[in-house]
């Protein structure tokens, strides 16, 4: 069976004639019968016990009328008459008056009975059905109410990665789009440059000779002239500025063969910052990455900031460098933004313990307030007015530096200034000396 | 089976009319009580009724005592049909040896037939019964209507199940008797694997049958008339 609780209600389980009618309920009738007839009646179930008796059981010479109670087509009790002899048919009459009645009130209660055992057995079932569904919808409500509330998390969560992943691409894009601007103009400035500072080199040489030559000419004038002639060449050399041109002539070859180095260099560095050949992750020595930013940066950094590099010996990180190039460039951006005149900036980089690398990046600016302090890493938070920022500078550096499983922090006091930090996982790779550089 | 007592020496057994709203399992039991010798019987216990329909159940007990002193009772039970009364469908149902299913042979009926049905399948299931053990017969009724589903259509669908299907008109009083006798029979033989009614109480087969079906003297001369199937006819 199912249901082992229900076993003793089981329903249309038989019934004893005593459990049909009870005393009280036939006992009148017995012994309004048994002093009409003057005999005795009794009722017994089917086991012979007495349910109830009525009247005197008679002294002598009587005789026993039985008739049996049927129940359900099943012999189950006894009505039993016993009365004089003599009187045999009146003892008859009654007993079988008291048979039928009998009978009338068995088969009455018999329909009470069952109808109240399939009522029970109903209402029990039902109620157990009852007491399931209630437990099974108290158990779905509170999954939907542990739903509900995860619900809210699952969402903020689900909408960051999505900001990130907005944060990112719209970075991937804007990279992009300066690699290309870099690399077409790296090109362009190159060509030129190469014959510029080739030509300056010839120049200069030339330049030389003709010194030279100027010193042979002038030489040989002096022993061969005498008089007006002479005078007229040494006031020509003069009027000329002969002797200072001589002179100078190196320095500004000099400084224009220094100038087009520069050239060169900045349109290196924006062709390596933008990293516009490799978008691969490779190994990388991040003090040369921050040498680079600060290189690219330099026009943005006013000349009277004073830049402490404390570089250590840290090991070759693997990454993609123009994003780590873009992490650093947004935090001294917003240094050099936060505080224009008398910047005081010192990047530190180290190694810990654990291999780890950790570079800090100290300004002497305005600092965060604490109240906002939580939240300048968020994508599209931003201070500045609109318009002027895009609050994604800081949400890029916490992008790029968890995205090669790192960690970002930021300290700041009001007034006295702010510190990033930047840690990297270890890694595989050696000493920044083994790291093989583009 | 309700209870079986060994001590006691008795057995009593549960055989159930089932099937949708009004498809004359009552009637059934009246015809069974007409037509059935008193002797070895109760008498049909119609309990409360609501315009004539059953709300709680019919009851038609039947006593017997095997050649080995076993005291058999049966009990023929039917369910109210209606949709609403489910609970005392699975009430009644508990421990059932035996079901009838009282189909209604009209053709509007087939989707009550099929649903209640359902209903038979899924209760069994939950007083813990298999309909494929338990014993079951399929009564088409209500034979004497002219909107009626063909016999050989209801043939070629059932048959595969390998359930009986009887024919009947309770109103006509035939099939009837039929089916309560198949039911009869295929409950001896459930009872009969677990409790050796034939070798431990000498209680074959027919004679159980017998007993649980043989007719009143006084209706023997209607046999013919009244119980027996009419001719086959042929609606088309």
């Amino acid at each position: 069976m199912n249901h082992p609780g229900d076993i003793e209600h089981v329903f249309g389980a038989d019934k004893k004639l005593g459990d049909i009618v009870r005393r009280d309920e036939i006992l009148p009738l017995l012994e309004q019968a048994a002093a009409l007839g003057g005999i005795m009646l009794s009722v017994t179930g089917a086991d012979g016990g007495v349910i109830a008796s009525a009247g005197e059981e008679p002294d002598m010479d009587f005789i026993t009328d039985r008739r049996e109670v049927m129940i359900e087509g099943e012999p189950s009790g006894t009505v039993i008459a016993r009365g004089d002899a003599e009187d045999a048919e009146r003892l008859r009459g009654v007993a079988g008056m008291v048979h039928a009645a009998l009978a009338v009130i068995v088969a009455s209660n018999m329909k009470r009975v069952l109808t109240t055992d399939l009522h029970t057995s109903v209402v029990r079932q039902s109620y157990t059905e009852l007491i399931k569904t209630n437990r099974r919808l108290a158990a779905s409500e509170a999954q939907y109410r542990e739903l509900a509330g995860k619900l809210e998390l699952m969402v903020a969560e689900r909408t960051k990665e999505l900001q990130q992943a907005h944060t990112r691409l719209l970075q991937q894009e804007k990279m992009a789009s300066i690699g290309q601007l870099a690399a077409g103009v790296a090109h362009e400035i190159n060509n030129p440059m190469g014959f510029i500072t080739s030509n300056i080199n010839t120049l200069g040489r030339y330049a030389g000779r003709m010194r030279e030559m100027l010193n042979v000419l002038r030489e040989m004038a002096a022993q061969r002239f005498s008089g007006a002639d002479s005078e007229f060449v040494d006031r020509r050399w003069r009027t000329t500025r002969m002797d200072h041109i001589l002179a100078d002539i190196d320095d500004l070859v000099h400084q224009s063969l220094e100038g087009a180095e520069r050239v060169k260099k900045i349109v290196a560095d924006l062709k390596g910052f933008s990293h516009i050949d490799d978008g691969q992750e490779v190994l990388t020595d991040l003090n040369a990455e921050i040498d680079r930013t600060l290189s690219v940066l330099a026009h943005e950094i006013p000349p009277d900031a004073e830049i402490a590099r404390q570089y250590g010996v840290i090991p070759g990180f693997k990454c993609n460098p123009a994003l780590v190039c873009q992490a650093f460039l947004n935090i001294i951006l917003n240094a050099v933004q936060a505080r224009g005149a008398g910047l005081k900036l010192l990047i530190n980089t180290a190694g810990d313990d654990e291999g780890r690398i950790v570079i800090t990046i100290t300004d002497n600016g305005p600092g965060i307030p604490p109240e906002i302090i939580a939240r300048v890493f968020d994508p599209f938070f931003t201070t500045k007015d609109v318009g002027a920022g895009t609050g994604m500078g800081l949400a890029v550096v916490y992008d790029v530096i968890h995205r090669y499983g790192g960690e970002t922090g930021v300290e700041s006091e009001p007034g006295m200034g702010t510190t990033f930090t930047i840690r990297l996982p270890a890694a595989a790779g050696g000493e920044t000396g083994d790291v093989a550089l583009r | 089976m309700i209870e079986y007592d060994d001590i006691d020496n008795r057995m009593v057994l549960k055989l159930v009319y089932y099937g949708p709203a009004l498809s004359g399992k009552t009637t059934n039991l009246l015809r069974l009580h007409d037509i059935l010798a008193s002797e070895g019987r109760g008498d049909l216990m119609v309990l409360d009724t609501r315009d004539d329909r059953t709300i709680f159940f019919d009851l038609l007990p039947f006593f017997m005592i095997a050649p080995g002193g076993l005291r058999i009772k049966v009990k023929v039970y039917t369910v109210p049909g209606q949709v609403r009364h489910d609970a005392t469908r699975k009430a009644v149902l508990q421990r059932a040896d035996g079901v009838a299913f009282i189909a209604d042979s009209r053709e509007a009926e087939m989707a009550n037939n099929f649903e209640s049905f359902e209903n038979l399948e899924r209760n069994l299931a939950f007083v813990g019964l298999d309909i494929a053990a338990v014993p079951l017969v399929l009564q088409f009724n209500k034979r004497d209507m002219v909107d009626i589903q063909p016999e050989d259509e209801i043939r070629k669908k059932w048959s595969p199940t390998g359930i009986p299907v009887i024919m009947a008109s309770a109103l006509e009083g035939w099939g009837v008797v039929e089916t309560f006798r198949a039911l009869a029979g295929m409950v001896y033989d459930a009872v009969d694997r677990r409790y050796s009614l034939k070798e431990a109480q000498g209680l074959d087969k027919k004679v159980f049958v017998e007993n649980l079906s043989h007719r009143s003297d006084c209706d023997a001369h209607k046999d013919n008339e009244g119980v027996a199937p009419p001719p086959q006819r042929h609606d088309t």
